[in-house]
């Protein structure tokens, strides 16, 4: 019945700490304006303190983990998603101000934004007229 | 009852493989010529949002995973021996945005659940948190379980 979530405790220093829990990439949308990239990510069950972000060089990583979920100990009559936990990498472009990488959860979502380097802007040239003109 | 419960799951679970398997059957043809045929079969698709039930002594307690969703968008009713969960999930492009990519599709779903027992309608209720939606369902003082008296005579 319950052999989707292992959830014997781990051994060693890590006991009774977290139930071992399978990890997929979170479906995520991604936009992007003049100003930013937005990743968008599904995290259900998340709460904000379960979220880590990591930049590390061009690499993004997200690692988002569950509440443990109290219901899970009752006989399931129906079972259509498993407790997953989120982790994914993403490649951050060129062009990212890496330090200025911000996120916030919103209803079970996660977004994340990577604002564009000064330089890295489109930005409108003013074109002068020479005074002989 | 519990059987027709389980039976009427393995039949969506059917149904949703059956789709699947078309779904890669068809996959780069039709889906690609014609996005909008993408959409409709998105809005269409079988059994979003996805809902764990849990059965404890006094109660049901569904769980349905519903990231985005706002008090406002999800409405939650009992009709007929049933839970019904009727919502959307809208995932607009912000204003001014352009797209990479879309994982996460708008959907607007209604899901009825037929309840395996009694409950005791005036009692539910439902939470949301971190995009989980909670429903709990007491069931009946009949529909507990009752230790029977057994007399001599």
């Amino acid at each position: 019945m319950n052999d989707v979530i292992k959830q014997e405790p781990k051994n060693g220093s890590n006991a009774g700490k977290a139930y071992q829990r399978r990890t997929v990439a979170p479906p995520v949308d991604v936009f992007e304006n003049a100003d930013e990239l937005l990743i968008v990510a599904d995290v259900p069950g998340v709460p904000n303190d379960g979220i880590e972000l990591g930049v590390e060089n061009d690499t993004l990583t997200l690692t988002a983990r569950r509440l443990a979920d109290g219901g899970t100990t009752s006989p399931a009559l129906a079972r259509e998603y498993d407790e997953v936990d989120f982790a994914a990498t993403y490649r951050i472009p060129a062009g990212i101000d890496t330090a200025a990488i911000s996120a916030e959860t919103r209803n079970g979502t996660l977004v994340v934004r990577l604002p564009k380097a000064a330089a890295a802007r489109a930005r409108k040239i003013v074109v002068r007229s020479s005074s002989g003109d | 009852m519990l059987t027709g419960w389980r039976d009427f799951e393995h039949t969506l679970e059917t149904i949703d493989r059956l789709q699947r398997r078309m779904d890669r059957a068809f996959a780069g043809s039709l889906a690609a010529a014609d996005p909008a045929w993408t959409a409709e079969r998105r809005r269409s698709r079988v059994a979003w949002p996805p809902t764990n039930v849990f059965e404890t002594k006094e109660a049901f307690v569904v769980k349905a995973e519903v990231p985005g969703l706002a008090e406002g968008d999800v409405s939650v009713s009992v009709e007929d021996d049933a839970l019904v969960i009727r919502g959307e999930r809208k995932t607009e492009v912000p204003a001014g945005y352009r797209v990479h990519l879309r994982e996460r599709a708008p959907i607007a779903f209604s899901r009825k659940l037929p309840l395996p027992a009694r409950v005791d309608v005036g009692a539910v209720t439902a939470t949301l948190k971190n995009g989980l939606l909670t429903v709990t369902l007491p069931k009946t003082r009949e529909a507990l379980p009752r230790a029977i008296a057994v007399k001599a005579v």
